[in-house]
């Protein structure tokens, strides 16, 4: 009875997690091969990815035997180091694609954003579990804030949208996983809403202007982008709304602080400021891509043209595909980006509907071992680092499929062990060693 | 023992709940993408990657019953250009537009805007299509500098004969938007598909259209040819053969162009079958004007041609030919007396009206005689004793007024005369008009084919046929698709004796006397000659005729007319003689190739 027990509690590495991990790279690798066969890159591709791989099986290694708690007291070093690392970047990256964002060593390129997403989770997690007893108070968020602040800013001086996106919503999940109060979840939720749904609204109507023509509130709604003073009439609609709003409430004896409404009446405001400059400053490709997410069909040959061709090559493959090296949609370069972000689609258009599935089941499985092993934490640092990676993963997941299934729009988001891309392959390994380490260590007591 | 942590894990089961959730949208997204949209898809993909450049097959031949080609078919090439992998620069491009354009005729300017327009959509052009094999070599020299150019193997309708028979073949054009619409979804028709716009070439353009060939051309998204998947053969329309005998028929044809007015139609006809031998008809033009090689410029449009086939279009009083059948109807009421004899005197006065004969032939006109000379009292006479309302009844039985039924678009009727025809018009009918009747003048109308069928009736003794032209379409594969049947419409009934009266008469028509342009040495020809009056110029010249060897049943009907040609006997009669001869001539060289055979 006791040796069996203690073989099972013995056991150092989740089996299931690496079999998943395995499974992804393999058809990775195949579907890469496949994607680049006969281009000009293939030989620079298949180089890069050959060297990648051992790469991330010693960072997967580094993750897991290097003990995860050393992190929790130096995690203002490892701040300081992702500071580092992105100012440096600035000052002596190389520009590709309009971004400044590449370091450039002997012959390979390494991307130092991809190692902070994982960074920043880390340091995340350990922060929050060090303001454990103070998890719910306002301090707390504010000090986070105040330094992931600078490191957002950082990035998008690069520019590096996508790093936003994916860190973006996997800190907020990570926040809500720690414990933070759900009322300043709802100030953040409201702040964004307002920052998201504005521009959202004024691109929808210059895309479709006759929606304006019987509706008052959307033509007051799209006036507000052009100009400061309605925008300031409607900031001062929303304060005084909820003002009237408290004082009905008190008058049926439902007593809520008052500041917890002015808070979030201004984190409302704040949220459709940002909203407003960001519409001013927003890119033009950017915009397209959003155009492209609200009316795919509108300009077939624009920016919604790489999801549709996307969707043909997944379509025409069928349940069981054309084969590999067989994609004529991926052999005649009508997928863009096909052996990175579109990948998928190159996969989908070969192997078919079991390869699209068995990758979103090995997803879902790698997820699951993660929430299982965060569970059985032997501490809250170890709990809340598997919670982040969890949620990075989750939303490299929604962001990929969901931008070739046309349920998100295009943010340039690889899928990581398929895409190609060695920083991304190295960094998320990092990130599943660092998983198995909380695993190997859930028995230790510190 | 596990130690329990002071935290607990719901939120995190809340984030995992909602990714399974996400999990199952992703998962039924892509069972919509992959498996219930999939063949959309599929055709999508298929189209991004296809470029299809059709070759147009080969139409069938139409032949002549000996085996002479009446239209076949001449190489000629289409030169396309498919965009290159690499971008050709701007000089290049200029060279090759003005190379292209020295062999193809066309302006540089055109084809330099065509390379463009190819190379910005990325889609494979044709530069030119016709270009005559004179041009090939050097095209094909181009196709090395150039990379791009390409050129495609195809077919040109062309007629050997030139303008024989150009009635009834037809001609080929392109479509217009009508043909378009019925065609479009039949076979596989394009919109610059040439097809068959009159005659036999449009009756059986299913037959002969064939269907078309194509290259399958695999190319990338910038629209660049990577491979050619497959190269679909084209398959050769079926095979026409006519049962004209091409000898015939361009006897028919020069016999009416070396006549005085150059301009007439004549038919001839199997007797025994009722098969149309000849069917000539002038003013023509040569089909092969519609599909010239490319010279640059397209006039078809421009074209205007004599399209009215006289033969089955043309109406015409039969004239003196009619007086067979007043001398028939007249028989068969036993009012025609052999041995009464008529003086002539040029004229007869009906109710103080003057009918005038075309001559005075003075006393001692008895039916050989009257049939002979063509005298018109002699006539006027028989059919005021047999009465307008039997000769009217003749008309019928023997189908005038009536469409033969050949399968050509068209044919007109004709027109009978009659007291009946008269009473159903509720006009009156006058004793002048009998008169008129008796000698084919009037409202009477026939086309040259009816009157060929006539000829053929009384030839075989009352059997009308229903002409036909086609003796069997094959198709390329040797299966017999359809076979032109002999038709037998109806078997005239007359008394004994009457059709052998009017074979002796009509034979000592030719033997003897108006007829005699059209007598041969060896040949048995029976004819009679017609002059019909045209109020609105020169009168036309019709001759009616039959032939066979000596002492046997004839063989060929023949039937001339020929328009403004003044009189039957001076213009439409040799026409005849020079038609039968042929016929004959060919049978009796053949015959005679045979023995050798046999030997």
């Amino acid at each position: 009875m006791l040796n069996n027990s203690s073989r099972i509690k013995t056991r150092k590495l989740d089996w299931l997690l690496i079999y998943a991990l395995i499974g992804l790279c393999i058809m990775g690798f195949l579907t890469i091969l496949s994607a680049v066969s006969g281009t000009k890159e293939m030989a620079t591709v298949m180089r890069t990815h050959l060297i990648a791989l051992p790469v991330s099986v010693a960072a997967f290694i580094f993750g897991w035997l290097f003990n995860y708690q050393i992190y929790a007291e130096h995690y203002r070093k490892l701040y300081a180091f992702v500071i580092f690392l992105l100012v440096a970047v600035l000052a002596f990256g190389i520009v590709a694609r309009g971004s400044h964002s590449w370091f450039r060593l002997g012959g390979f390129s390494f991307q130092p954003a991809e190692l902070c997403r994982i960074a920043l989770i880390v340091i995340t997690a350990a922060f929050l579990s060090s303001r454990q007893r103070y998890i719910k108070t306002f301090k707390t968020l504010a000090i986070f804030s105040m330094f992931i602040l600078p490191v957002f800013a950082l990035i998008m001086m690069q520019p590096d949208f996508s790093s936003i996106v994916v860190t973006a919503p996997a800190l907020l999940i990570l926040l809500f996983v720690a414990g933070v109060n759900i009322y300043y979840f709802v100030l953040i939720i409201a702040f964004a809403l307002m920052a998201g749904i504005f521009p959202i609204l004024w691109t929808y109507i210059s895309l479709y202007p006759e929606v304006l023509d019987n509706s008052v509130i959307l033509t007051w709604v799209n006036s507000l982008s052009f100009d400061i003073i309605p925008c300031l009439i409607f900031s001062g609609i929303i304060l005084s709304l909820f003002i009237v709003g408290w004082f009905i409430l008190k008058y049926f004896r439902i007593i809520v602080p008052f500041s917890l409404v002015i808070v979030l009446a201004f984190s409302m405001v704040g949220g459709f400021f940002s909203g407003y400059f960001v519409n001013k400053k927003i890119k033009s490709y950017q915009r397209k891509r959003i155009e492209a997410f609200l009316a795919p069909s509108a300009d077939p040959k624009g920016a919604s043209y790489n999801v549709l061709q996307a969707q043909i090559a997944m379509g025409s493959g069928g349940v069981l595909g054309k084969g590999l090296f067989s994609g004529t949609q991926s052999r005649l370069g009508f997928v863009p980006e096909r052996h990175t972000d579109f990948i998928l689609a190159i996969l989908g258009e070969e192997n078919g509907l079991l390869g699209t599935l068995l990758v979103l089941a090995l997803y879902i499985l790698i997820l699951w071992r993660i929430v299982l092993i965060a569970r059985n934490s032997s501490d809250l640092f170890g709990y809340l680092l598997c919670s982040g990676i969890f949620a990075i993963f989750f939303v490299y997941m929604v962001f990929n499929f969901g931008m070739l299934i046309g349920i998100v729009p295009v943010a340039g988001i690889p899928l990581p062990f398929i895409s190609y891309g060695g920083s991304n392959l190295v960094s998320s390994m990092w990130a599943m060693g660092l998983v198995e380490g909380v695993y190997y260590r859930r028995l230790s007591l510190i | 023992m596990k130690t329990k942590l002071n935290f607990n894990t719901h939120r995190l089961m809340i984030m995992f709940i909602l990714a399974l959730l996400g999990g199952l949208l992703i998962a039924y997204k892509l069972i919509f993408i992959q498996f219930i949209s999939h063949q959309k898809y599929t055709s999508q993909a298929e189209q991004n990657r296809t470029q299809i450049l059709y070759q147009t097959a080969p139409r069938g031949q139409i032949l002549a019953s000996g085996g002479e080609v009446l239209a076949s078919n001449q190489a000629a090439f289409s030169l396309y250009y498919l965009p290159p992998f690499e971008m050709p620069e701007e000089k290049t491009l200029m060279e090759m537009a003005g190379a292209v354009s020295k062999n193809t005729l066309k302006p540089q300017k055109e084809i330099l805007q065509i390379l463009r327009k190819s190379l910005k959509n990325g889609k494979a052009v044709l530069i030119a299509d016709n270009l005559a094999p004179k041009n090939i070599f050097a095209l094909a020299e181009l196709q090395n500098f150039y990379p791009g150019l390409y050129l495609l193997e195809e077919t040109k309708r062309y007629y050997p004969l030139g303008a024989s028979a150009a009635h009834l073949l037809g001609y080929i054009g392109t479509m217009e938007k009508r043909a378009w619409k019925q065609l479009s979804g039949e076979l596989d028709y394009r919109l610059n598909s040439k097809i068959g716009k009159s005659g036999i070439e449009k009756r059986y353009e299913k037959e002969l259209k064939g269907r078309d060939g194509g290259l399958f051309l695999e190319v990338n998204y910038k629209g660049r040819v990577t491979q050619i998947m497959k190269d679909n053969r084209w398959r050769k329309g079926a095979d026409v053969y006519t049962t004209l005998l091409a000898p015939v028929q361009q006897a028919a044809e020069n016999a009416i162009r070396n006549s005085l007015t150059g301009q007439g139609a004549a038919v001839v006809l199997d007797v025994k079958t009722g098969a149309v031998l000849a069917m000539a008809s002038l003013p023509d033009w040569d089909p092969n004007i519609f599909t010239p090689y490319n010279d640059g410029k397209n006039n078809e449009s421009k074209i205007r041609i004599p399209e009215y086939n006289l033969a089955i279009q043309g109406l015409f009083p039969p004239a003196s030919t009619f007086k067979t059948i007043t001398a028939l109807a007249a028989y068969e009421n036993g009012d025609l007396d052999l041995k009464h004899e008529d003086n002539c005197t040029g004229h007869i006065y009906l109710n103080n009206r003057e009918f005038k004969c075309w001559k005075n032939h003075g006393p001692h006109i008895d039916f050989m005689k009257g049939m002979e000379q063509s005298c018109d009292t002699y006539f006027y006479n028989l059919g005021l004793k047999t009465g307008s309302y039997n000769i009217e009844k003749m008309q019928r039985k023997f189908h005038f007024g009536r469409k033969t039924g050949i399968d050509l678009p068209g044919e007109k009727s004709g027109n009978i005369y009659g007291p009946t025809k008269r009473a159903n018009l509720k006009t009156y009918w006058f004793g002048g008009d009998t008169l008129n009747l008796s000698i084919g003048q009037g409202e009477l109308l026939l086309t040259p084919l009816q009157m060929a069928v006539y000829a053929a009736a009384l030839a075989s003794k009352g059997k009308i046929w229903r002409p036909y032209y086609i003796e069997k379409i094959v198709s390329p594969s040797g299966k017999i698709l359809e076979e032109g049947k002999s038709e037998l419409v109806e078997q005239v009934k007359l008394k004994d004796g009457a059709f052998e009266l009017i074979h002796k008469a009509l034979k000592n028509v030719v033997d003897n006397a108006t007829g005699r342009a059209a007598k041969i040495k060896g040949i048995a020809v029976y004819g009679k000659t017609g002059t019909a009056q045209n109020p609105h110029g020169d009168d036309h010249g019709w001759f009616l005729a039959f032939a066979g060897e000596e002492n046997a049943e004839p063989e060929i009907a023949v039937s001339v007319l020929i328009q403004f040609g003044k009189g039957g006997g001076a213009q439409a009669a040799p026409a005849a003689r020079k038609i039968i001869k042929a016929y004959f001539d060919l049978k009796h060289s053949q015959s005679k190739q045979e023995d050798k055979n046999v030997k």
